[in-house]
C-alpha cells in the first residue's frame, strides 16, 4: 500500500503535459483491487465548491476553471475509503490525473461503533441522558468521531449539549421529535447497510437541508440509487445489549430501465444484554425503491419498519449496588423459571417516504419530500392498586431502612432485610399472581396488572427543499417546511396477571376516579385506563442561506422562521383535577385546553479564513429562539391541561412559558499537513429560559407526589476541544482528542411544584377543596451548579494500525473526570428550609446545610477499547471480520446519577445523611464492564 | 440472476431466524407450580405438628406479662376475619376460631401491607406456632397478640412483626376460604371477649349530630372515633366506629339512615376501650328509617318508692318489701339524713366473717304494661374494694318469701364504685325490663364483711321507681 502510493504519485506527476492554453484537470477512478472503473464518484477540490461526478468510464473533468496553485483534491465515494491527494495546478496546463484508486471500505470502525452505539439506544429515556453518537459518527473530524466512537458509552455530550441540539434528517425529512427534541433511533435500528449514506454538518456550519440545531445535523439518505449494486449478509455476536445480529441487504443500483432499490431485513435478539435481563428483541424491514423518470426527474419511494422490544433496567442506589452488583437490574424476577422484566419499551413506528428530486436545472435542485410516520412506544410497568409495592428494591426493604430506624438502627432487621435482598431481590411474581387469584376469590380488583404507557403518534411533514448555485462562488439554500403531528397518549392494560376482576379505573392514593364520566369503569386486557389524551402539534419553518465561497475566505448566513403551536385534548375528567369554587365544579383535565403558540427566530453566520492550505481559521456564531418541546411544555400532561406558567388551571403572574433562546460561537484554528490534522475548537453556548419539568414523590414538611417546574432556566457552556491525528508512518496513525468543558447553571430560575395529593389539598367546613401546590413561586439556587450529562473533561489518546494486508487494529485510553450528580432543583430552593408554616426550622443550620448540598462529583476513570478487524476477497465476494472489547480493564464507573428528590428539605435530608446507610441517597447509573462485539459479513 | 437466488436464499435465511430465535414471550399466563410449595410446607406441619386451639393460645399468656415464646411443634387454625383492602388495618389482621359462631380470636401482627390479597377475609390458616410469641402489642391491652420478635422499652415487653419470612413460612394457606358468618350481636353485648371477631349489629345508626361528616376526621392525624348508636328504649346504646386516616373510604360521608353493620371488634390503641373497625363500607347497610327513642313523658310510675317514710336506724319493714339476710346476721335498715329517708346496708362492724342481705321490691304485674324500665339511685361510703358489690336481680317466680327458692337474673345497671365520692347517689340508667313477663320482683343484693376491713362499706338506696307505658 505504502509502495503504490509513492508509484502513484509519481505517476501523477509525470503525467502533466503542457497542452493548450487552458488550464485542465481531470482524471480517472478506479477500483483499488479489481481495477475496474468505478462511477459516480465525487471530485472536489477542498475549501472550493468545485465538485464533479466521475461518468460511467470512471472518468471525469472540471468544467470549470480550478484555481491555480496548490490544492487539496478529495475523491470520495460511499462505500469507499475516501482519499486525499494535494496537486498543483499550473496556467494553462493540463492536469490529468489517471487510475487514481479508490478502496472499498471494508468494515471501519465507523461501521463498527455506528452498529453497537445506535443499537444500545443510549438516549433512552431510562438512561436518564442522551447520547449523540448516531448524529456524529458520520463526521470526518477526529474529535467528533472520538465522542462518538469512544466518549459515548460514558454518555459523554459534546459541549455538554442535550442531543436535542443536533438534527436528524432522512431524506430532508426531520426525524426529531416533538415531544423530546430527540430522534428516536431505534425507528430504523438494525438498518446499518442503508443508513450508511449521510451527511453531517458539523455545529453551526451550513447545511444544504436545514437551518439545523448548534450541534449541527446529519441528513440519512436512503434514495435507492444512491447505493452501490451488491448485497451483504451480515452476523454478529456480542453482550453489550443484544447476544445475536443477523442483518442481509441488497442494492440493484441504478438499472438501465431507471428503477433502482434497496431492501433489507435484519434481526436483532438476546435474552440479555450487559444488565440482568434486558432482553432485545427486533425486527427491522427496509425496502427504497426509485425511478427515474428522465433526466431531471426523478422519485423515490422509502419505508421502514422496525419493531423493537428492549428490556430496560433501573438506576439504583449506592446500598443496592455494593449488595448485588453492576449487573443489577431491579425491573426483573423469575416467572415459571424464566426472567420476566416487568419493564419492556417497545417502539414500532413505521416511517413511509416519498421524495421527489428535480434538477431544474445545472445549478439548481428542487427536493420535494412528504413523509408520514405512525405506530406506537409503549413502555411497559407494573401497576399495584391492590397491592404492596412490587419492587425487591423498595426503600423500606433495604438494609438502610432499618438502620434508620428513628428509634435507632435496628441491627437484626438490616440483617434480615440484607440477606432477603441478596438472596431474592427480584420482582416475586409468584406472590403477584397469588394475589390476583386470592382477590379472585373475595371477588376483589386486581391487586397488580401489568400495564403499558402508550404514546401512539402519527405525524405528516411535507417539505420542498431549494438549492442553486448563483455562480461559482455563490450557492443559495432555502426549504419550507411544515409538520403535524397527532399523539394519543394512555395506559392500556397488557395482562392482569390472573386477574378475572380487572382494574377499577380510580386513583388508589387520592380514591378519586381517573375519569369522571366513567367514574366505575373497569378496565381489562386491552382496555385504556388511568390517563388517556391527545396532543397536537404544528410546525410551519422556513429557512434561506446563503454560502460564499472564495479562495482565501468562505462564509455564509442563515435566518430561520419557525411558528409551533401546541394544544391538549384530554379525553378523561380526572377526579384529582376537579375543583369546587363556590359551588361551580370546574375541571382542567377534560377538553381541549389552550393552544400554546410559539414563534422561534434563528439566525447565524460564519467564516472560514484560509490563510493558507495549512492553517485555517473558522468562527461560527448563532442565534436562535425556539419552542421548547412538548415535555418541557406540559406539566402534568397525564392529568390536566397545565403547562409552565399556568398552575391548576390558572395563568401565574410570574411564569410565562416562552421560546429557549440559544446563542453561540465557536472558533477554530485547522492545521492540516500531509501527516497530521487538527483542530482546535473554543466554544461558548448560553441557553436562556429552558424549563425543565419532572415528576417524583417527595416528604418533608409536605408529602406526596409532585410535579417539580423548573422554568427560565439559563445555562452556560463554555470550553474547548481539541482533534488531532497524525499518520506517523502509512500504516500507523496516533490519535488523540480531548473536551475541557465548564457547563453550569448560569441563574437562579423559579421554580414551583403542583400535585393534588392530600397535604396540598385544603378542605373547609363545607366541603370545598383548595388546591394549594403552586401558589409560592419558589427560586432554585442553582447558579453555579454543574450541569448533569455526562463527564464534563474527557481525553482520549490512541493508535490504529492499517495492515497492507487488509487487517488493522486500534486501541486507544480514554479518561474521564468532571462527572457531576443531577442536583434536584427543589432541594435548593425555600422549600429546602421552610416548614410547612412558611418559617424557617428552627434548628436549621447554615454551614450542615452547605455541606448536604454540596453537588456530587464521581470519581474520574479511564476506560481502553480495543478493536481490529481482517478482510479476505474470495472470488469477487468479500468476507470480513472485526472485533472490539470495551472496557478491557473492566473499571467500574458511575456514568450519572440523579438526586432523589423525596428527602427535598433540611431535616428529611439531614436525617437520611446521618443515617448509617442513605436510605434516599442519589441514584446511578454505572458504565458497562468489560464487554465485546464480534462481526464478520460477506459482501458481493 | 444468481445474485437473486442469492438473495432469496439469504432473506429466507434472515426470516426463518427472525421467526424462530424467538425472546421472551408476552406469556404471562398462571404458572403452573404456583401454590405448590406452600401445599407441600402445610402438609408437612399438619403431618408433624400438634393443632391445639386459640383458648390454649390465649392461655399461654396472662395480659400485661412478657410475651410468651411458644418452643412447641404445634399450630393453631384459623378463619380470617379482617382485611386490609381498604387500608383500614394496616399490616395486622384477625383470624376467629370459626367461621360462625365464633368462641375465640387472635390477631396477627405482619411486616406486610396489603396482606388482604393473600390472607383473604374467611381464608382458612395455619399458624405454625413454634418459635412465634403470643403476648401484647401494649402492654396491658389486652389483646392476644401473635407476633414474630419482641422488643423491650421503657414500657415493656411486647410483641413485634413477623418478618417476610417468618410470614412465609408460618402462615400457611389451605384452598379454604369459608364464607363468614358475623356474629350477631348488640352495642351492650359486645365486650372484650369478642375482640377480633366479625360480627353484626342490627338497628344501628351514626349518632344525631355527626349528619353530613365523614368516616374521618379531616382534623384528626391517625384515627377517627365516630358514635354509632341504637335505641334502646328511653336511651341509646351507643358504640365507637374506629376509621384510620389511611382508610380508602376515609372521605365517604357517614349514612344518615339506619340499619345492619358487620364489622370488627377491636380495641383502641392503648387497649382502654373496646371498639369496632370495618373491613368495608360495603358493610354497612343503613336503608331503614332511623329508629325513635321511647319518651319518658308518656310513661307513668307503676310502682315508686322514695323512702321519705323511714325512720333512721331501724331495720328496714315497709310495706310489701322483703328484708332477707342470706349469710350474717345483719339485714338493710331504713336511714334519714338531712330529711331525705333512703335503704341503706353495711357490713362494718356487723361481727359476721360474711354478710350478703337482699332487700326485694314489691311486685309489678308485667303483663299489664307494654315497656316497663326500672330506675333508681344509689351511693357508697367507706367502698374500699370491687368485691364489695351491691347487684341487681329480677325474678318472675319470688313467692314474696322465700328468696332464695327463687331464680334471679342480674340486671346490668350503674352502681356506684370505689371511684365515686361517698354519699354521691348516682342514677341507675333506665334498665329496660320489658322483656319479663308474668310478676316481677327487682332484689338489691349486697355482698360483704364485718370482719375483712376491705369488705365493711356501705350501699345506700334511693327513689326506686318502676316506669311503665
Amino acid at each position: 500500500m505504502k509502495k503504490s502510493l509513492f508509484i502513484f504519485l509519481f505517476g501523477l506527476m509525470s503525467s502533466f503535459t503542457a497542452l493548450a492554453q487552458e488550464t485542465i484537470v481531470k482524471g480517472s477512478v478506479k477500483d483499488a483491487v479489481t481495477d475496474e472503473a468505478i462511477p459516480d464518484v465525487t471530485i472536489s477540490i477542498e475549501g472550493t465548491t468545485l465538485k464533479e461526478q466521475t461518468d460511467g468510464f470512471g472518468e471525469f473533468l472540471f468544467k470549470t476553471e480550478v484555481h491555480f496553485g496548490e490544492q487539496m483534491l478529495k475523491i470520495s465515494k460511499s462505500g469507499f475509503l475516501s482519499k486525499r491527494y494535494p496537486i498543483v495546478v499550473n496556467e494553462g496546463q493540463t492536469l490529468n490525473i489517471q487510475d487514481m484508486s479508490l478502496e472499498v471500505d471494508r468494515g471501519s470502525q465507523s461501521d463498527l461503533f455506528t452498529v453497537t452505539l445506535s443499537d444500545d439506544e443510549l438516549n433512552d429515556d431510562t438512561g436518564g441522558s442522551d447520547n449523540i453518537s448516531g448524529l456524529l459518527s458520520s463526521s470526518k473530524d477526529v474529535f467528533q468521531r472520538t465522542a462518538a466512537f469512544e466518549f459515548s458509552s460514558s454518555f459523554f455530550r459534546v459541549r455538554g449539549l442535550d442531543s436535542d441540539n443536533g438534527t436528524v434528517l432522512m431524506n430532508g425529512i426531520e426525524m426529531n421529535k416533538f415531544d423530546t427534541g430527540r430522534p428516536q433511533w431505534s425507528n430504523w435500528g438494525g438498518l446499518n447497510d442503508v443508513v450508511r449514506n449521510q451527511e453531517f454538518t458539523q455545529g453551526l456550519k451550513p447545511s444544504t437541508y436545514n437551518f439545523g440545531g448548534v450541534l449541527g445535523s446529519t441528513n440519512i439518505i436512503t434514495r435507492a440509487s444512491s447505493y452501490r449494486e451488491g448485497g451483504r449478509v451480515t452476523y454478529s455476536s456480542s453482550n453489550r445489549s443484544y447476544t445475536n445480529r443477523l442483518m442481509a441487504s441488497y442494492a440493484s443500483g441504478l438499472m438501465e430501465d431507471g428503477w433502482a432499490y434497496t431492501i433489507m431485513a435484519g434481526r436483532r435478539w438476546g435474552d440479555e444484554g450487559y444488565q440482568d435481563a434486558t432482553l432485545y428483541d427486533s425486527n427491522s424491514f427496509f425496502a427504497s425503491i426509485e425511478k427515474k423518470i428522465n433526466e431531471k426527474h426523478s422519485i423515490n419511494f422509502t419505508s421502514i419498519y422496525a419493531p423493537n422490544r428492549r428490556g430496560k433496567s433501573s438506576a439504583n442506589t449506592q446500598e443496592v449496588y455494593d449488595l448485588k452488583g453492576i449487573k443489577y437490574n431491579e425491573y426483573w424476577g423469575y416467572l415459571d423459571g424464566e426472567k420476566k422484566n416487568s419493564r419492556i419499551k417497545e417502539v414500532e413506528e413505521p416511517i413511509l417516504m416519498l421524495n421527489h428530486f428535480w434538477d431544474i436545472s445545472s445549478k439548481t435542485k428542487l427536493n420535494t419530500n412528504i413523509g408520514y410516520q405512525f405506530g406506537k412506544i409503549g413502555n411497559s410497568r407494573l401497576d399495584y392498586p391492590g397491592g404492596a409495592n412490587p419492587s425487591p428494591a423498595y426503600y423500606q426493604d433495604l438494609p438502610s431502612y432499618s438502620l434508620g430506624d428513628p428509634d435507632g438502627p435496628d441491627y437484626a432487621g438490616a440483617y434480615k432485610a440484607q440477606e432477603e435482598f441478596i438472596n431474592n431481590g427480584q420482582i416475586d411474581w409468584d406472590r403477584i399472581f397469588d394475589a390476583n387469584l386470592t382477590n379472585n376469590i373475595s371477588g376483589n380488583y386486581a391487586a397488580y396488572s401489568l400495564y403499558e404507557d402508550r404514546t401512539d403518534d402519527k405525524q405528516w411533514t411535507f417539505n420542498s427543499i431549494l438549492t442553486t448555485e448563483i455562480n461559482d462562488n455563490i450557492i443559495l439554500n432555502g426549504s419550507i417546511n411544515y409538520k403535524t403531528l397527532r399523539s394519543e397518549n394512555f395506559a392500556e392494560i397488557i395482562d392482569l396477571l390472573g386477574s378475572t376482576n380487572g382494574v377499577l379505573n380510580v386513583d388508589s392514593f387520592s380514591s378519586n376516579p381517573f375519569d369522571e364520566n366513567n367514574p366505575n369503569a373497569v378496565a381489562f386486557e386491552g382496555d385504556k385506563f388511568r390517563y388517556n389524551y391527545n396532543l397536537y402539534a404544528n410546525e410551519l419553518a422556513g429557512y434561506a442561506q446563503a454560502q460564499f465561497k472564495y479562495s482565501k475566505i468562505d462564509f455564509y448566513l442563515a435566518g430561520s422562521v419557525t411558528k409551533t403551536d401546541y394544544q391538549r385534548e384530554g379525553l378523561y375528567r380526572n377526579g384529582n383535577q376537579t375543583t369546587d369554587e363556590n359551588g361551580v365544579e370546574i375541571n382542567n383535565s377534560f377538553g381541549k385546553g389552550d393552544k400554546i403558540e410559539f414563534t422561534g427566530f434563528g439566525g447565524k453566520a460564519g467564516f472560514t479564513y484560509k490563510l493558507s492550505g495549512k492553517h485555517l481559521f473558522d468562527v461560527n456564531a448563532g442565534y436562535i429562539t425556539q419552542a421548547p418541546n412538548l415535555r418541557n411544555t406540559y406539566t402534568n400532561s397525564r392529568e390536566s391541561h397545565d403547562y409552565v406558567g399556568v398552575i391548576n388551571g390558572k395563568k401565574s403572574n410570574d411564569v410565562h412559558i416562552t421560546e429557549e433562546k440559544i446563542s453561540s460561537l465557536d472558533v477554530s484554528y485547522i492545521f492540516r499537513s500531509p501527516i497530521v490534522n487538527a483542530k482546535l475548537t473554543g466554544f461558548y453556548t448560553k441557553i436562556e429560559d429552558a424549563n425543565e419539568v419532572s415528576f417524583f414523590f417527595t416528604q418533608g414538611s409536605s408529602t406526596g407526589f409532585i410535579q417539580e417546574v423548573l422554568a427560565g432556566a439559563n445555562k452556560k457552556h463554555i470550553g474547548a476541544e481539541l482533534g488531532i491525528e497524525a499518520q506517523v508512518t502509512p500504516t500507523i496513525k496516533l490519535k488523540g482528542a480531548a473536551s475541557v468543558g465548564q457547563y453550569t447553571y448560569d441563574n437562579n430560575p423559579s421554580l414551583y411544584i403542583t400535585s393534588t395529593s392530600d397535604d396540598f389539598i385544603q378542605s373547609d367546613d363545607a366541603g370545598n377543596q383548595t388546591n394549594l401546590s403552586g401558589t409560592e413561586l419558589r427560586t432554585a439556587n442553582l447558579k453555579d451548579y454543574k450541569v448533569a450529562g455526562g463527564p464534563q473533561r474527557a481525553y482520549s489518546v490512541g493508535f490504529e494500525y492499517r495492515d497492507p494486508d487488509y487487517w488493522w487494529f486500534g486501541a486507544t485510553a480514554n479518561f474521564f473526570t468532571n462527572t457531576y450528580v443531577d442536583v434536584s432543583p427543589l432541594a435548593r430552593s425555600e422549600e429546602f428550609y421552610l416548614d410547612a408554616d412558611g418559617i424557617p426550622y428552627n434548628d436549621y443550620d447554615e454551614s450542615i446545610a452547605r455541606d448536604l448540598l454540596k453537588q456530587e462529583k464521581f470519581d474520574d476513570y479511564m476506560v481502553v477499547n480495543l478493536v481490529g478487524g481482517k478482510s479476505w476477497k474470495v472470488g469477487d465476494k468479500f468476507v470480513g471480520f472485526f472485533a472490539s472489547v470495551g472496557n478491557l480493564l473492566d473499571k467500574k464507573y458511575k456514568t450519572g446519577g440523579f438526586e432523589q428528590g423525596r428527602t427535598a428539605d433540611y431535616r428529611a435530608l439531614k436525617d437520611d445523611v446521618n443515617n448509617p446507610k442513605r436510605t434516599f441517597g442519589s441514584k446511578y447509573w454505572y458504565g458497562r464492564g468489560t464487554n465485546y462485539f464480534v462481526n464478520v459479513y460477506l459482501r458481493f | 440472476m444468481k445474485t437473486n437466488k442469492f438473495l432469496t436464499l439469504i432473506l429466507s435465511f434472515v426470516a426463518v431466524i427472525a421467526i424462530t430465535s424467538c425472546v421472551e414471550d408476552d406469556d404471562f399466563t398462571v404458572p403452573s407450580s404456583l401454590g405448590n410449595e406452600e401445599n407441600a410446607a402445610l402438609a408437612t406441619l399438619l403431618e408433624t405438628s400438634t393443632e391445639v386451639d386459640m383458648t390454649f393460645v390465649q392461655g399461654l399468656y396472662t395480659s400485661g406479662t412478657a410475651p410468651e415464646q411458644i418452643t412447641a411443634d404445634i399450630y393453631v387454625k384459623g378463619y380470617v376475619s379482617s382485611s386490609d383492602a381498604t387500608g383500614n388495618f394496616y399490616k395486622e389482621f384477625y383470624m376467629q376460631d370459626a367461621p360462625s359462631n365464633p368462641t375465640k380470636a387472635l390477631k396477627l401482627i405482619v411486616n406486610q401491607s396489603d396482606s388482604y390479597n393473600q390472607f383473604n377475609l374467611g381464608r382458612e390458616v395455619f399458624i405454625n406456632l413454634k418459635g412465634l410469641y403470643v403476648g401484647e402489642e401494649r402492654v396491658g391491652n389486652g389483646v392476644y397478640t401473635i407476633g414474630g420478635a419482641i422488643e423491650t422499652d421503657q414500657f415493656g415487653t411486647t410483641v413485634e412483626q413477623l418478618d417476610e419470612n417468618q410470614v412465609k413460612t408460618k402462615i400457611l394457606r389451605s384452598g379454604v376460604t369459608a364464607d363468614m358468618i358475623p356474629l350477631s350481636k348488640t352495642f351492650s353485648t359486645i365486650n372484650a371477649s369478642n375482640v377480633g371477631m366479625l360480627v353484626s349489629v342490627d338497628n344501628v345508626e351514626f349518632a344525631d349530630n355527626l349528619a353530613g361528616k365523614a368516616y374521618f376526621d379531616p382534623n384528626e392525624t391517625y384515627d377517627t372515633l365516630r358514635t354509632m348508636q341504637a335505641c334502646e328504649g328511653l336511651a341509646y346504646a351507643t358504640f365507637q366506629l374506629e376509621t384510620s386516616s389511611f382508610a380508602s373510604f376515609k372521605q365517604e360521608p357517614l349514612p344518615v339512615k339506619n340499619g345492619t353493620i358487620v364489622a370488627v371488634v377491636t380495641k383502641t390503641f392503648d387497649g382502654s376501650q373496646v371498639i369496632m373497625a370495618l373491613n368495608s363500607t360495603d358493610d354497612v347497610n343503613f336503608t331503614d328509617a332511623r329508629c325513635t327513642l321511647l319518651d319518658i313523658s308518656e310513661f307513668s310510675e307503676v310502682l315508686s318508692e322514695d323512702f321519705q317514710d323511714a325512720v333512721d336506724g331501724t331495720d328496714l319493714d315497709l310495706p310489701g318489701w322483703a328484708n332477707f339476710a342470706e349469710a350474717g346476721s345483719r339485714v338493710w335498715r331504713e336511714e334519714a339524713y338531712q330529711g331525705n329517708g333512703y335503704a341503706e346496708f353495711g357490713s362494718f362492724n356487723s361481727q359476721d366473717a360474711s354478710n350478703i342481705a337482699w332487700l326485694v321490691s314489691p311486685s309489678v304485674d308485667m303483663d299489664a304494661q307494654n315497656n316497663v324500665f326500672v330506675n333508681f339511685k344509689a351511693a357508697q361510703h367507706h367502698l374500699d374494694s370491687n368485691d364489695n358489690t351491691l347487684e341487681v336481680f329480677v325474678s318472675t317466680d319470688f313467692d314474696g318469701t322465700n328468696v332464695l327458692a327463687a331464680t334471679w337474673e342480674q340486671l346490668s345497671v350503674n352502681v356506684p364504685t370505689t371511684s365515686n365520692s361517698w354519699y354521691q347517689f348516682v342514677d341507675s340508667g333506665l334498665v329496660d325490663i320489658s322483656e319479663y313477663t308474668g310478676t316481677l320482683y327487682v332484689a338489691f343484693k349486697v355482698t360483704g364483711s364485718g370482719t375483712d376491713l376491705d369488705l365493711d362499706g356501705s350501699y345506700q338506696v334511693d327513689d326506686f321507681k318502676i316506669l311503665a307505658n
